[in-house]
């Protein structure tokens, strides 16, 4: 035991001077609290009754969003936002005022009272800044509050930019749009610096990109005297000023945006995709029906989001990333290369039944699209005019498992991890995938018959379709999907946010041969008089393309087309896939060839000159 | 008077003035989450109301226990589950105001410093109380400069710089008592004092001109005089350094604190509304739940960190003063009890624990008024917090441990 048996030497002078240094510590407090609470303590009384001070928060700018050639696609406006101090003296000293002014309130600025009372009551917990009650107010209401000002405690006007989209709903599912941060999302624990009644990205480019778009508030901190008006700024010599958030500019090219989304009929539902198939740049996202993003920045009432989110078309819905359809035909050059690559076929090879308009596997007769048949072809016809019989048999041939090994190799099940939120997976099932569904065994060597045509539980979204097009434009390397072509935060790139030339994507072993079939058979679909893609034909620009009409459980067939050009060294990858329009070749074909007739040909276009005017 | 009667007793001023302390707080607890509108806080006097109970329990099983468990192995045993926790909390800790302080199991949190804070002071008294101590030799200084250094940069790296300078004040504190001649001390906290004038010209060339006096006017060997100035160029050095690696929060906290009015929205605004609480209580206090800074949520933190600036408001100078009184009282008994302890190790213990309380108290209060920057340390006792009542309650029992057992060898 290593204790002492004596007593600490000189214990007794150390306990005294301590116990003296400490006392002396504590006679300072003493005399700190004398000084301010007896001897200054009417100056601070009169601070704490008569002066209160404020915190205001000047609003940062969102940051501006250009297209990939500067034009402005999103940016800000100066507007009026009409607030309510819920502390001000007026409604401390006689708490009845508060439900009066925001009652009057309610008529001035066209709100029910209600709304407006609930709102006070909740914001007002949250911080003692002042409630943002209406945004974008007009010029004559903020005069009208001015000019009654002194009937109005507590009640000011605010200078806040609001975020604006010039071009109106174009690429609206793109861009996304802003809303005041939710209950939900201010429980997350990254958005602590968020207060009730900010302004935070809800969806698309703005949610993606929040933390760069979003700045930083500034502050000013005002004294406001017992009737409840400004009297001094006391941080007037330094207030924090806000700044503006990083500009975006993005990969987007507006004009083949408007070109995509002006190919659709009025009230089509569907989505167009194009992309560089060498870098993974997207060139124009889609989405029809668009809704108006600058609705929301103003906050949008009840039955209006009500409508926007359930209404019959579902507009919000980005069909490009977050809904997964059967691929039918589109899927074809990837089984045709799945059979290259396996070594079911060659080329040249053609199978022992000629397509007669069906084919009899089993007790089960599978029908082509052709009732009167395509005849014997080999791949590059059987690809051009879509033969539904030639893949039912090379289906067979290459057995599920090879298929689904091919297609796990070319990651379609996986998301295309484009740079936008809630991005939804695509499904190519293999044999475990049945086992689970429907117990081992228990299914039908049929469902091989039709994962070959694209039918059966085989999904995939527009921007995977996109992404799996240009896998064979650029001859095998998985490019991952992107719209910011640059972050540009003070006047500088922020460096480590867009993959470099060189890391595009990962590539996938495909040898050359297959590929050339593959791309020889798409050039036919667009370019032979019988192929199924003729009408996305472009003057003087080599396309190679696949059409494909997907039948669904949700009424009409689906059309969808993909394409790439020019077939030589492809620039543009492209992928259309319409809503219950029927066939390919009709109704998502010539929807494509408007996109690359504004890549290929722009000249005619005036857009660019009419909006940076 | 126990330890007059030489009985095996409590000391009962101590008991009593912690228990008051414990009472007193729970009402503020109350009073300043009476106003707010946030329904979630307006049972928070109960929950610390239960705590008292468990923590009244924990003091007293460790005043029961024998202080002498916790001599030798125990001592490396609590003090490695100290730092295994504190290590433990870089990982996987809660984020709070820009730094990871806590760990938490389903609805209890815990901050880890305070296990550190009691592992240390065991740890250093079973160091300080071997026989044949010579402080005056490096050597024997390096395991506890060691002992307390560790915990401290780990807690400084969380980054809570207010914590970590916890550490520092246990350790001059116990070596102090130990034995540590007053010219040593200086010596030792020479880097403190040099990284706080470094930041006023005048104060360093002062203290440059102090420090060389003493050393040259000591009569010690070259080598240990070499020694403390290399230390002090270094630090000199290192110190813009480290306060342009400072974490933004820690720098404006500083800064705010030489100039509140330099950052008006965030601890400016805490401390400017924290004085106007205080001196508008004036000599006889606003009267109990009628505060009325703390009701229009003026006072940040006001049940946690700031509930002294609700008891200034609401009870005035006589009430502030009061409460402080009890503090002093509190340190008092300790450093008493400290000095009675007839065995070192027990005397160390008591000195170490109570040293705690004195910073902590010190640095909370004198925040409040202006007098030190906002740190987020809570105010022992008083502050609402279930395991921070636990800890300043096991404390105390480790304390009358001492003063139950102080004829003991």
């Amino acid at each position: 035991m290593p204790f002492d048996p004596e007593s600490l030497s000189g214990s007794r002078y150390r306990q005294r001077n301590l116990t003296a240094v400490v006392g002396v510590a504590f006679a300072l407090v003493l005399l700190r609290l004398f000084t301010m609470q007896v001897l200054q303590g009417g100056k601070y009384r009169e601070l704490s009754e008569e002066n209160r001070i404020r915190v205001e928060v000047i609003a940062a700018p969102r940051g501006d969003i250009r297209d990939r050639h500067g034009l402005l696609i999103a940016d800000n406006v100066p507007s009026f936002t009409v607030t309510l101090d819920p502390y001000d003296k007026t409604f401390v000293d006689t708490p009845a005022r508060l439900d009066s002014t925001v009652a009057r309130l309610g008529g001035i600025l066209g709100v029910d009272p209600g709304l407006l009372r609930e709102q006070v009551r909740r914001d007002g917990k949250q911080s003692f800044l002042p409630v943002r009650l209406k945004r974008n107010v007009d010029r004559t209401t903020v005069a009208y509050v001015a000019e009654h000002e002194s009937e109005l405690p507590g009640v000011d006007v605010e200078f806040e930019p609001l975020r604006r989209y010039p071009l109106g709903q174009m690429a609206s599912h793109l861009l996304g749009y802003v809303g005041e941060v939710s209950d939900k999302e201010l429980e997350d624990p990254e958005r602590a610096d968020y207060l009730r009644g900010d302004l935070i990205g809800k969806m698309g480019i703005e949610r993606q990109y929040e933390r760069y778009l979003r700045g930083e508030a500034g502050k000013r901190f005002v004294e406001v005297n017992a009737m409840g008006r400004k009297a001094a700024l006391l941080g007037e010599k330094h207030p924090i000023q806000p700044v503006q958030g990083a500009a975006l500019m993005l990969t987007i090219d507006a004009n083949l945006q408007r070109a995509a989304e002006e190919a659709f009929a009025p009230g089509a539902r569907g989505a167009a995709v194009a992309m560089d198939p060498r870098t993974g740049e997207i060139l124009a996202l889609a989405s029809k029906p668009n809704y108006d993003p600058n609705e929301f920045s103003t906050g949008i009432s009840q039955e209006r989001w009500a409508v926007l989110s359930e209404g019959g078309n579902f507009p919000l819905f980005n069909r490009a990333i977050q809904a997964a359809y059967p691929p039918g035909s589109t899927l074809k050059p990837f089984v045709a290369l799945a059979g290259l690559m396996m070594g079911a076929i060659q080329p040249g090879t053609t199978f022992r039944e000629t397509c007669n308009g069906a084919f009899q596997f089993g007790r089960r007769s599978f029908r082509c699209w052709k009732p009167e048949g395509h005849g014997t072809l080999a791949l590059r016809d059987a690809v051009a005019q879509s033969c539904d019989v030639y893949f039912y048999q090379l289906g067979v041939r290459l057995g599920l498992d090879r298929l689904a090994e091919f297609m796990k190799r070319i990651h379609v099940s996986d998301r295309s991890g484009i740079d936008l939120p809630q991005e939804r997976r695509g499904l190519f099932p293999d044999a475990a995938w049945y086992d689970k569904r429907y117990g081992a065994g228990l299914w039908s060597r049929g469902l091989v018959l039709n994962l070959a045509i694209g039918q059966g539980e085989t999904s995939l979204t527009p921007i995977k379709l996109a992404q799996l097009t240009a896998l064979i434009a650029n001859g095998g390397i998985m490019v991952r999907p992107h719209v910011i072509r640059e972050i540009e935060e003070d006047g500088r790139p922020v460096a480590g946010l867009i993959p470099s030339q060189d890391s595009v994507g990962t590539r996938i072993d495909l040898p050359a041969a297959p590929l050339a079939s593959v791309r020889a058979a798409m050039e036919a679909v667009v370019a032979d008089e019988h192929g199924t893609g003729y009408s996305a034909k472009v003057e003087s620009v080599r396309v190679a393309g696949k059409t494909g009409t997907a039948q669904n459980p949700h009424g009409n067939d689906h059309a969808l087309f993909i394409c790439f050009a020019p077939v030589e060294n492809p620039r543009i990858a492209v992928a259309v896939l319409v809503e219950n329009a029927g066939h390919g070749s009709t109704a998502a074909a010539p929807i494509a060839q408007k996109v690359l007739q504004a890549f290929f040909h722009p000249e005619a276009d005036t857009l660019r000159a009419v909006a940076t005017r | 008077m126990p330890l007059v009667r030489g009985t095996g007793d409590v000391d009962r001023p101590l008991l009593l003035v912690t228990v008051l302390l414990a009472l007193i707080g729970i009402a503020f607890v109350f009073s300043a989450t009476s106003m707010t509108s946030a329904a979630a806080e307006h049972g928070l006097y109960l929950k610390q109301l239960i705590w008292l109970v468990v923590a009244l329990a924990g003091g007293a099983l460790a005043a029961a226990v024998p202080y002498r468990i916790y001599v030798g192995r125990s001592a490396w045993l609590l003090y490695a589950m100290g730092l295994g926790l504190l290590v433990l909390t870089l990982f996987i800790g809660h984020v709070g105001l820009g730094a990871q302080r806590w760990l938490g199991w389903g609805p209890l949190k815990f901050q880890p410093s305070e296990l550190a804070k009691v592992a240390t002071v065991v740890l250093l008294a079973n160091f300080l109380s071997e026989r044949k101590l010579d402080l005056t030799q490096l050597r024997s200084l390096a395991k506890p400069l060691l002992a307390a250094g560790v915990p401290f940069l780990l807690v400084l790296k969380q980054p809570d710089l207010g914590t970590s300078v916890t550490f520092l004040t246990i350790l001059f504190t116990m070596l102090y008592w130990a034995g540590l001649p007053l010219f040593y001390l200086f010596l030792l906290l020479s880097p403190v004092i040099n990284v706080a004038a470094s930041f006023f010209l005048p104060a360093w060339i002062l203290f440059a001109a102090v420090l060389s006096a003493v050393l040259y006017r000591s009569r010690l060997r070259l080598a240990p005089i070499l020694f403390v100035v290399a230390i002090n160029l270094v630090v000199g050095i290192v110190t813009p350094q480290v306060w342009n690696h400072l974490q933004p929060y820690q720098r404006q906290r500083i800064a705010t604190f030489l100039d509140p009015a330099a950052d008006p929205y965030g601890a400016g605004y805490q401390i400017i509304q924290s004085k106007i609480a205080i001196g508008s209580g004036q000599a006889l206090g606003k009267g109990f739940l009628h505060g009325s800074q703390k009701a229009l949520a003026f006072l940040p933190e006001q049940h946690t960190d700031f509930i002294f600036s609700v008891v200034g408001e609401e009870t005035g100078f006589f009430g502030a003063a009061a409460v402080t009184v009890l503090y002093f009282i509190l340190i008092y008994r300790g450093i008493r009890i400290a000095h009675h302890a007839r065995n070192r190790f027990a005397g160390l213990l008591a000195v170490g624990l109570t040293s705690i309380f004195l910073y902590h108290v010190l640095v909370n209060i004198c925040m409040t008024v202006g007098l030190a920057p906002v740190t987020g340390l809570p105010l022992p006792l008083l502050s609402y917090g279930g395991t921070s009542l636990l800890t300043s309650f096991l404390q105390v029992g480790l304390i009358q441990n001492i003063a139950m057992r102080w004829r003991e060898y």
